[in-house]
């Protein structure tokens, strides 16, 4: 029981800089049990080394790698100033709890699309990567169809930031993005502008979708 | 107690799976035997009370599948997080079982640390590999579970010593006595990685070469090399170069001297694979390659060498 505190603690004084610097300040006595002396006295030693401060970079990295990784255009999009503060006021509020780190990009997007910042682009790129995501989760379940309402011209915008560079002065185009994805094929999208749908859906269907 | 004698075949020297590495595998010449893969990116895990739990990466089955056509694939994995005190993850080591009868592993391994921790009733994922206490007590939490992974996956299962950037004061143990002890009493085998003892020995000030001399050399079935680099006055295991001449010394001294050696394996990140460059890269497989080749020749006795004389 005590080896399991210990882990936590351990795990606790990277992740969470407040708990790290309580235990550099009031030592043992910031400290949940249960711990053995021993344990206590090994925290307290490691919450003033070096090398934990080391470990905290490279769990940011791991972590921010993940985001990266699974919302990249979204990430793109905030620049790297922007996206630092943002990933530490998620991080703030959100210990390190999924495993794959998809569940937590997924609640990434929930806290941006919360925090209402100021980004011509940033709702519609938010939304596309999150459904994206629901897709990518839903993958050997019953596949729940995706929209994404789209003000600015998607391909251009998606496009631009895929490219590596910002988007500037994307022209509107109001539509939907449709999402679909069928056994453990990539993930496929359909455009189907407001004013002109695609031919394979017809007028009823794309406003059925519109309004949805 | 001995463990039963570690059994690898002999596969040579490999590089670990990345996508961006991909144009090279696929051009690898003889200097490539085998490629090691990081099983957990062949799927997406949702954790632990998600059903279905694991959703597979279709494109990294296929880019591994197409792989193992050409060369075996050995397992590296990430995720077990052997050294957790809360739980031992009997789903993840089905899950590498499921994918070792895809793809056919020789051999499977992972890293003797934990990552996984609980927070509240919350699972908490560190995302890098924290140092196991060298007590008895992890000797006792480990040695159960790695004869469970035995039994699940029926091939030889190492462990791969840890890095670590603050070590666990007042352990029982040094390293070598508790990778020996492990070993002895699990019959798992280790994954050497001379990079971390190399990165270890440079953080915190102790003789790489007198560490490995420590270690009972039978039990290392796979030797992991790789570069590194500076940050804030650490040197980390980064993955991010070539073989530094340091590490180098210490493979041309251990390699001839590990009997059930199955492989060596060079790992790079694929994001610093444009950097260091396919040039740099290849040289090093050859010349890994001409140590492996020089350590599988049969010792010549003595008296010969005499006579030639």
């Amino acid at each position: 029981m005590s080896l399991l505190a210990f882990q936590t603690a351990l795990a606790r004084l990277i992740v969470e800089p407040d708990f790290r610097d309580a235990v550099r300040g009031d030592g043992a006595a910031a400290l949940p049990g249960p711990l053995t002396a021993l344990e206590a006295s090994r925290l307290v030693t490691i919450a003033g080394d070096r090398g934990l401060d080391m470990n905290r970079t490279l769990h940011k990295g791991f972590r921010l790698g993940k985001l990266r990784a699974l919302l990249p255009l979204t990430c793109a999009l905030l620049r790297p100033a922007r996206l630092a503060r943002e990933v530490a006021a998620f991080w703030q509020a959100n210990p390190p709890a999924s495993f794959s780190f998809l569940p937590e990009a997924l609640e990434f997007c929930d806290f941006l699309a919360r925090r209402e910042l100021r980004s011509v682009y940033l709702a519609e790129v938010l939304a596309y990567e999150r459904a994206t995501l629901e897709l990518e989760r839903a993958r050997l379940g019953p596949t729940p169809p995706q929209s994404v309402r789209f003000q600015h011209d998607p391909v251009r915008l998606l496009g631009t930031l895929a490219a590596g560079r910002r988007p500037r002065s994307v022209p509107p185009r109001p539509c939907l993005l449709l999402g679909s994805k069928g056994g453990d094929e990539p993930v496929h999208w359909t455009l189907v502008d407001a004013v002109s749908p695609l031919a394979r859906y017809d007028r009823a269907h794309a406003a059925d979708l519109m309004a949805a | 107690m001995r463990s039963p004698t570690l059994t690898l075949p002999k596969l040579g020297v490999g590089l670990a799976y990345q996508a961006p590495l991909a144009p090279l595998l696929a051009a690898a010449g003889p200097e490539l035997d085998y490629v090691e893969v990081v099983p957990d990116i062949l799927w997406t895990d949702l954790g632990r009370t998600a059903e279905p739990r694991y959703i597979d990466d279709r494109a990294g089955r296929d880019a591994l599948e197409q792989a193992s056509r050409c060369r075996p694939v050995v397992a590296h994995g990430i995720g077990l997080s052997i050294g957790s005190a809360g739980a031992f993850d009997a789903a993840h080591v089905a899950q590498v079982e499921r994918w070792r009868r895809r793809l056919g592993f020789p051999w499977h391994s992972d890293h003797l640390a934990f990552h996984l921790a609980e927070h509240g009733d919350a699972p908490m994922n560190v995302g890098i590999t924290l140092p196991l206490a060298r007590d008895r007590q992890s000797i006792e939490l480990l040695v159960p579970r790695i004869r469970t992974v035995q039994q699940r996956v029926p091939v030889p299962f190492l462990l791969e010593n840890n890095v670590y950037y603050f070590d666990i004061p007042g352990c029982e143990m040094d390293e070598p006595t508790f990778l020996n002890t492990l070993c002895r009493e699990s019959g798992c085998g280790l994954v050497l990685d001379l990079h971390n003892v190399y990165t270890n020995a440079r953080n915190h000030g102790f003789d790489a070469g007198a560490l490995v001399a420590e270690l009972e050399l039978e039990h290392v079935g796979e030797i992991h090399v790789a570069g590194g680099m500076e940050l804030d006055g650490f040197y980390l295991d980064a993955h991010s170069d070539t073989i530094p001449d340091p590490v180098w010394s210490l493979l041309e001294w251990t390699l001839p001297r590990c009997p059930n050696l199955g492989g060596v394996t060079f790992e790079l990140f694929g994001s610093w694979f444009d950097s260091v460059g396919n040039a740099r890269i290849t040289a090093d497989l050859r010349r890994l390659r001409a140590l492996w080749t020089q350590a599988l020749q049969p010792a010549v006795p003595r008296r010969v060498l005499a006579e030639a004389a």
